[in-house]
This record gives structure tokens, sequence and C-alpha cells, in this order.
């Protein structure tokens, strides 16, 4: 009922826009809320921080005031909303979220696709939109993606020396893995302990679970069939792990990798140590700044292998803005996530060095990217943007982090040689079923 | 207040006299601040917490708060080896680090003492890993420890001491080690100082009869040193024991327990448990299963409390 | 201070050595992380390593306070306005009330008094993670969430017990023969404390106050859930600024390091004077 007023609100709003002028035609209305002061909470540090500098504009735009209630980076503002939830203080109105954490907060924000015109949703990237979607509601809308390409020394790729070597053991040319298995083979042709390893991955937490998945998927796996029953224990699942104990018991990786999140991977890569790093759209602005990174200068990209199946893992997730239930002022907070993801804003993520989430950003980010100097972003950019096809998330259920908490320390104990893969993963399944028939989505 | 207790400790005439009024009530009430505020910051919310591990409360669902489920929680425990092991290694963990850290401290303060130029620099100095965050401290030292480009390995290497990283945070033996060096550097400062405190407070008289009576350095040390340090020794003990879970902000940085659940300590777990799978109530009994083991080493360092201070005199 | 006992030359040379040896290894991982503050992020986590910094900048600094293009800057001013009345207050309070406690503990024999002290003793054997959510919904009723005055209670109770125990240890030293000979000389009880036994327990009492401000200070746990915005987040909660959910900026997280560091360092130095006037005036007696 609500929500169908508030459309009509919207479409009348957007009918008043039309009129208003030229200016604002086929562009969203933003509505006008004066004197209205909208609580948010978004994640903070320096890499997103950026786009808040647009805030003041949406509220000049609006006559509304933005007042950030809390800015954290993800891990704590997950635990936060947590707590608002818990304690019953949902006092604010828009959020920021994330794919993955999305399915975790139940019916705490509204579905965006009942207060935005379908002409605007039209303007983002359809699997993007996509995979914002929880239960067929869209409870965000995404502001940048990640997902995960290859970032490679072009220094190594093209050393002559190197390429010979290759060729003669393996009879094929040097250059940048098609496959997994080549992958593999790659990070332990270069390897070359203890001042340069083939490659690291993120060895735990969401990070190894997800790395895990990606190779699972690329292999025609996946974590569980369509009852929700977990099917990673399958021989493709073995062999994904296989493949992390492979290059680790070759030392091709940093003996430290299981430990390793992705900052760690992030300033081994930017240090010479790594020879290729399979990675976020994130770090190429970092890989890519000679004061930070001593590979700037012969930083290559290549979309991420396949696997077993001919297919890519693709794992992805969004940063996105969500609008709260219990909101008082739903148009306003629809209104600022729309500011905030619109193309002007999408523009700012993408001169960052960030994946946007609107299909028409991508063009314009290159150019820019071209006309200030920024060759190696603008190489990146088509690169990431065609593996967006592929894109999957992982499952959009609520405990999804649960399970991948069960995953990973038994990922770890494999890669480390305490268990079989089998072993590891039948463990894993067996905690993970328990996990699902307790929250009553496996129906035992 | 000055009336108030010029009053109060004047012998009153009446009758009945409220206890509040009555001298008695002084302990009591020089006390009751401290009891009020514990009472509301601890106690209250320790209630809820209580209550919480008889429930399937569920973090993301308020509804769970009131599901009552008994025991279950408790059960499934007892039959949890994962956390049987972080509770066994957590009991491992304090024992050496506290035990370390208060030889270590011990050491420091009788050298600090016995050095007489810049003793303020020299304590300041000292103090220095007390002023950083255990936090701080995680991100330290998981730098410190990476194997491929911390500072350790790289000293290492540049000394020609090794030719292959050493994987400092991963091997099961050294990730331990490794998180309670930091602990240790983290803390032995703590007890330094109150070590020092304590020396710097050793009345002179009995020394210097105990030397005059031909006591060595040793003896003097053991029989009238130690037994006067005695209760600063166990205050300390006491409060690091109390204070160790704030190695939990060091160990979340620096393994959260990895690699395989090798330095999974119970708060590491607990955590993850209660905030990562919203699973409070399961994490609220994990939390009073530990309690124990808090009790176990906060009651036998206050027993021996007692007793180093009856050797000191003062109100029993 | 008069010296007990004469080391002999050697004896002398060895215990310099080892107190510089033990201050080695009390300051290099710290000094590293002030190292790290002042150099470029290309130095910092490299292999080969670089041990004498090449290149020495305050850039780490200038981004932190916006003063750089690169990035936004941190409201490192505001954290550290909190962060300053935050502990402070709380210390203040904390030492008060808790000299009240120890007092009482160390002069007076009353009723319930060992079940009183060991149970100050176990409020703190409670796992943060048992604590912090309650703490938080009850706090979130009260209003109280992220607001100073929360903080400072919170830290209030955090270090009364500490300071509990530890003035009552210092008390007890203090011969009650003293405050008695004070009263039969016409003091009150209350004059005589202050006249006769506060300043000989000023040691005692400068130490609880260094603890309760340094824990404060560097509590990050509690102040993490408890605090959201710049109207409460202190320093440590900060830090955490500088970590993205790919990437952790180390040398930005050292510059802020070196922000919170000094002010801690300056405080204690500057307490070591009380604490030694209050050592000397107890080694009077």
């Amino acid at each position: 009922m609500a929500t169908k007023f508030l459309a009509k609100a919207l479409l009348a709003s957007v009918a008043l826009a039309t009129l208003s002028g030229a200016v604002m035609a086929q562009e969203f209305d933003y509505g006008s809320f004066p004197g209205y002061t909208l609580k948010v909470k978004l994640i903070g540090g320096t890499q997103y921080e950026k786009l808040y500098t647009r805030i003041p504009e949406w509220e000049a735009l609006t006559g509304a005031k933005v007042e950030i209630v809390s800015s954290k980076n993800h891990f704590d503002l997950d635990r936060e909303i947590k707590q608002d939830i818990a304690s019953g203080q949902i006092t604010w109105c828009v959020g920021s979220n994330h794919t993955s954490f999305a399915p975790q907060y139940g019916d705490l924000y509204i579905d965006l696709a009942q207060s935005i015109p379908a002409s605007e949703l039209a303007k983002y990237v359809p699997g993007t939109l996509q995979a914002s979607m929880v239960d067929g509601r869209l409870v965000q809308l995404p502001r940048v993606t990640d997902v995960s390409n290859l970032y490679y020394r072009k220094d190594l790729y093209e050393d002559p020396a190197k390429m010979e070597a290759y060729k003669a053991k393996f009879g094929t040319d040097l250059a940048p893995p098609k496959t997994f298995d080549e992958f593999k083979q790659q990070i332990i042709f270069f390897a070359d302990a203890p001042n340069l390893y083939g490659t690291a991955f993120a060895g735990k937490d969401e990070g190894m679970s997800g790395r895990f998945m990606e190779i699972l998927r690329a292999n025609g796996g996946d974590l569980f069939d369509a009852n929700w029953k977990p099917t990673f224990n399958s021989p493709e699942g073995v062999a994904a792990l296989q493949w992390f104990k492979d290059i680790y018991d070759a030392g091709a990786v940093p003996a430290g990798t299981v430990n390793y999140t992705w900052d760690e991977i992030g300033q081994a890569m930017a240090a010479g140590q790594l020879a290729v790093d399979l990675d976020w759209p994130g770090f190429a602005g970092f890989y890519s700044d000679p004061t930070a990174s001593k590979i700037a200068d012969h930083l290559g990209f290549a979309v991420a292998p396949v696997g077993t199946s001919g297919k890519r893992g693709g794992w992805s997730g969004s940063h996105s803005f969500s609008v709260t239930e219990a909101c008082d002022n739903k148009p306003a907070a629809v209104s600022l996530a729309v500011f905030l993801t619109n193309d002007d804003s999408e523009l700012m993520e993408a001169e960052a060095g960030n994946l946007p989430t609107r299909s028409a950003t991508f063009d314009q980010a290159v150019k820019y990217f071209n006309e200030n100097g920024k060759t190696a972003l603008a190489e990146m950019f088509p690169i990431w943007q065609a593996s967006l096809a592929d894109a999957r998330t992982p499952p959009l259920i609520p405990q999804w982090i649960e399970v991948s908490n069960v995953l990973w320390p038994q990922l770890q104990a494999a890669i480390v040689g305490e268990k079989t893969p089998q072993e590891a993963l039948d463990q894993a399944a067996a905690d993970a079923t328990t996990i699902l028939e307790d929250a009553g989505i496996l129906k035992q | 207040m000055t009336t108030d207790v010029q009053t109060l400790s004047q012998p009153r005439t009446k009758d009945r006299v409220s206890f509040f009024a009555s001298p008695r009530a002084i302990p009591y009430m020089l006390l009751l601040p401290a009891i009020v505020v514990i009472l509301s910051v601890v106690l209250v919310p320790l209630l809820v917490s209580f209550w919480t591990s008889f429930t399937a409360y569920n973090l993301t669902k308020p509804a769970t708060l009131f599901q009552f489920v008994g025991l279950r929680n408790y059960q499934r425990l007892l039959t949890n080896a994962d956390f049987w092991w972080a509770f066994g290694r957590t009991f491992v963990f304090v024992t050496i680090t506290l035990n370390l850290e208060m030889l270590l401290g011990l050491g420091l303060a009788l050298l600090v003492n016995k050095i007489t130029w810049g003793q303020r620099t020299l304590r300041t100095i000292m103090m220095f890993p007390m002023m950083f965050s255990p936090i701080l401290v995680g991100f330290q030292f998981k730098y410190i420890f990476n194997d491929s480009i911390g500072l350790l390995n790289n000293a290492l290497f540049d000394l020609h001491i090794i030719s292959q990283p050493i994987p400092w945070l991963v091997d099961g033996t050294l990730a331990n080690f490794s998180i309670i060096f930091a602990e240790i550097w983290m803390s032995t400062s703590v007890f330094a100082i109150l070590l020092l405190a304590g020396l710097m407070a050793l009345p002179k008289e009995p020394l210097e009869a105990a030397r005059v009576d031909g006591c060595n350095p040793l003896q003097v040390f053991q029989h009238i040193t130690l037994p006067f340090l005695m209760p600063f020794v166990y205050i300390a003990m006491t409060i690091r024991s109390l204070d160790v879970a704030r190695a939990y902000d060091m160990v979340k940085i620096m393994t959260n327990g990895g690699p395989a659940g090798r330095t999974e300590l119970l708060w590491t777990l607990m955590t993850r448990t209660g905030y990562q799978n919203s699973q409070m109530g399961m994490a609220n009994a994990m939390g009073y299963v530990s309690i124990i083991l808090s009790i176990v080493f906060t009651f036998y360092f206050y027993r021996k409390l007692v007793a180093a201070r009856t050797f000191m005199g003062g109100a029993q | 201070m008069s010296r007990l006992t004469i080391e002999k030359p050697w004896q002398r040379w060895l215990i310099r050595f080892g107190v510089f040896v033990a201050m080695a290894i009390l300051t290099v991982p710290g000094l590293w992380v002030v190292l790290t503050a002042f150099r470029p992020n290309i130095e910092v986590l490299a292999r080969p390593a670089v041990w004498i910094p090449q290149n020495p900048t305050l850039d780490n600094f200038a981004r932190l306070f916006g003063l750089s293009s690169a990035q936004q800057g941190l409201p490192v001013l505001q954290y550290f306005t909190n962060s300053l009345v935050i502990s402070i207050t709380s210390t203040f309070v904390a030492v008060v009330i808790g000299m009240a406690g120890g007092y009482s503990f160390a002069r007076f024999s009353f009723k319930g008094k060992a079940t009183l002290f060991l149970a100050f003793m176990l409020s703190r054997t409670v796992p943060g993670v048992a604590l912090s959510l309650p703490l938080f919904i009850i706090w979130a009723r009260l209003g109280l969430i992220d607001t100073s005055f929360g903080m400072i209670l919170v830290y209030m109770a955090v270090n009364i017990p500490f300071t509990i125990w530890l003035t009552d240890g210092f008390f007890r030293q203090i011969p009650v023969d003293l405050s008695e000979a004070a009263q039969i000389d016409g003091c009150t009880r209350w004059q005589a404390f202050w006249k006769v036994e506060f300043p000989l327990a000023r040691s005692g009492l400068a130490s609880a106050a260094i603890f309760a401000f340094l824990t404060s200070w560097n509590e990050y746990a509690l102040a993490s859930q408890l605090t959201r915005t710049t109207a409460s987040k202190t320093m440590p909660v900060g830090l955490m600024d500088f970590t993205a959910q790919f990437t952790v900026d180390w040398t930005g997280m050292s510059a802020m390091a070196v922000l919170i560091i000094i002010p801690a360092l300056v405080l204690t130095f500057v307490v070591q004077k009380h604490l030694i006037a209050g050592l000397t005036f107890g080694g009077v007696k």
C-alpha cells in the first residue's frame, strides 16, 4: 500500500520534473525535501569517501540535509547493522550494503524496484542489477562492482629468456593463462622463491571460500544443488582444492599465503614479489601508481582463466546503497541512493579506478583515462567489463557467511596438509548441512 | 563532605542511628560509587547475555531472543571439539604469556632499578609498548612476521641466516609463538612498571640490616625483596589474567585463529560465532563456559594476593 | 637514593648492556611503525628490504589531514579531541572512585569485604563478546550510543576495579600509625587522609592513573562497537578508517599511530615526575 502510494508520488514528481525543463529530461527526479534531515550509514575508508563529496550537491538539489550517523569499513558496518536490528534501533534511512552481506538482513531494506522507474533502472549494468536482488527484491542499488581478473608482470611475460624456456618446456608460447591448469603451470614455472612467487591467494576468511568457489564453478561444480544441499565435496570440488594444494606444495606461492587477505597480496604484488595476481579491479590504481608500486611500468591485464568446464568462475560482488523499511521519508532516501549511483557519481567512481555499475560510464571512463595519461586503467577497463558477463555472486542466502566460516578452515587444513582434500571437504559439507538444516533452508 | 565525615566519626547520642549515618557505613559509602558503576556497566548486561545463552538468539532475528532452548547450546558445546581445542589453547596461551611476562617484567624492573642515570627517560622507554593500542600491535606484528615482505624475514635474509622465508604465521608452532611474542611484547611493560614501583617503595632498613648481617645479594633478594614484591606480583598477575582478553584485537588481526584453527583462541571463536555467524546465543554460552577459566585464574591469584597481604599487614 | 650494592665495573657494564638489549627489544618493533609513517609505501613492504629511508616524506601526514589532493583527509582532530576528553575524564573519575574504594578495603574491616573484593575482580573476567551486545542494546535504549558520556561510563567500569586493587595495595604500605598520630594531633580522619595518607599514596595513584589513561586511550574492542561517528569515535577506532575491503593503508595507519603514541608518551613522561616525587616522599618514612 505504502509503496504503491510512494510510487505514485514519485511518478507525479517525475512528471513535474519533466515539465520543469529540458535539462532534466530523461533524468531521474530527485524531488524536493526542504528541511528534512536524512540519516545515512555509509561505508568509510579513504577509497569510498571521495564519492561523499557529492552529497552537498544533492543537498543543494533537494533542500534536504544529510547526517552521516556512521562511517566504518564494511565488516564493522555489518556488525553495527546487526546490532541495530538486535536492539530495534533502525533510526536511519540509507545504508551502504554489499551483495555478499545483503541476504543476511532479511526485510530490513525495501524493494527499490517499487520506487524507481524501470527507465532509470535500465541504465545499470543488467547482470550487476540482477545480482543485487535477494528473493526477487531489489534490496540495493549497486555502486561499484568487483570481479576478479588477472594482473601480470609484462617484464616477466615478455622476457625472451623466460619465453624460450617456457616454450622449450611446455611447447606453447608464454602468454597470460587461459585455463586454470595453464595458470597453475605458469605459477610454478615463474616461482623463484624467496624473491619471486608465481602468485598468492587469499587464504583465510571469505576470501579463501570465494577463491575456492570460483574454481569449483569454473570446473562445472557448485557449492549447493537446487535444494541447498552442499555439493562442494564433489570431484570438481576436490580438483579445485587440489589446485591450491599443488601450487602451495610446489612452493610457488608464499608459505604465508594461507594467512593472507587482500592487502598482503596487494602489497606483495606491488613489491614485485608475484608474477601474476588474480584480483579485484580496485588494485589497478594502486599497482599502476609509481610512488606505491614497483611494477607500475610493466603491468598487464587479462581476463580470468576458465576451468575444466570451459567456464569462468566469475566471483563477483557489488558495493551498494539500500533504503530501510523503517525510514520515515523513503522518497528522500531513494533519491539519495539514486543520486550516489547516477551517471556523474559513477564516473567519479570510475575515474578513481573502480568498476562502475552503469553501462554508459565505461566508455566515458576509458576516454577520461586516455585523456589524463592513465593508460594502464584505460587498458584494464574493457577487460574487466568483458568478464562481467560471466560474473556470479556467492549464494544469496543469509547463511553464506556462516557456511564460509566452516569452509575456509577446512580448505586451509587441506592446503597445509593436515587432511586430504576429500576429508576436508566432507567435513565442511557436513557442517554446512547442519547450518542449513538448522536454518530450515535444507529439509532433512 | 568534610563535615559529614567529621560528624560520622563522632559517637552519636541518638538512640536510633540509621545505618547509613553510622560509622559502620563508611566503608560501604566509600565503595558505593564503584559498586554502582560496575553494576550498571557490567552486571546488568551480563544478566542479559546469561539469558541469551539459553536461547537460540540470532542477531538478525530479534524474535529469537525469546526462543528458549534450555541447555541446548551448552550441550552442543560439550561435544564441540573445536571449542575445547580453543579452550585448551587459550589456557596454555594465558599460562605461558602470564608467566613469561612476569619473569621478564621482574628482570626488567630489577635491571632498570640498578641504573641511576636517566631513570625517568628509561622508565618512559620501558613503558613504550603500552602506548600501542592492541589493534595497532596486531597490524604491526602482522607485517613484521609477514613471510615474504616482513621485517623479520627481511632482516634474517640480509644477515644471511636464512635462504628460504620462514612462514611465521602459518606453521603451527611458529604461529603460536608469534602471537605469544606479540602479546608478551605488548604487556611485559605492565609487569615491569608495577614491579618497579614495588621495588622503589621497598623499605631500606631491612635491606641494610640484612647486608650488615652478612647476607649475600641473592639471599637479600630471596628473603626480603621478593616477599615484599609478591603482592605486587599478584596484583599484576590478577590484573593481567583478566586483561589478557585484550589480546583478542591483536590475534584477530594477526591470524584470526588460522590457519586451519591452529591459533584459534576462545575470543576469536566466540566473536566469529556471535557476530559473523549471528549466533549470539551460542557465543554467549561459550562465554559462560570460558568464564570458568577466568574464575580459576583469578581465584588462584586472589588467594595468593590475600596470603601475601597478610604478610604485609593492613586491615583484613 | 642511596645505592645499597656497590657493583664492580664489569657488573655495571653487564647491567647496562642488559638494559640496552631489553630496551632495544621493547622499542624496535614500535619504532619501525614510527619510521613507516615517514616513508612512501614503495619502501615499506619491500623485498629486498629498504632499511634506511631513501625518500623520507611527510606525505602520509598530509594525506591524513587532507592536505593532499589524492584523497580526502580524516577528521583526525575530532577523533583526537574525543579520545582526549573520554580518556582524561574517565581516568580522573575512575581514580577518584577507585581511590575511595581502595582506601575502604585497605583501612576498614567490614562485612562481606572479601566477597566484594572478589566480585570487583571477577567483574573483569567477563569476555568482551558476552558484554558488548547487551551493553550495546542497553546503551541504545538510554541514548548513549555514539556519545562521549557513554564511552566514559564504560571506561570507568573498566578501570575502577583495577584502580581499587592498586590503591588498596599502596594504602596498605602506609603505616596506620601515621594517620592515627595525625588524628591524635587533632586532625579529623578526613584531614588526616589528605595531609598524611594521600601524599604518601600519590605514587600509587599516579601509576593507577597512567594505567587507566593508557587503557582508555588505546581501547579498541568496546569503542568500535559503541562509537559510530565523529561525535565519539576515538583514535584507535579511527585507525580502522585505513582499512578498506581489500586494502590496508599501512603507511597512513602508521602516521595516525604516531599521533596516538606521541601524546601518550609525553603524558607518561610527565607523570613519571610525579611518580618519582611520590616515591621519594614515601621513602622518607
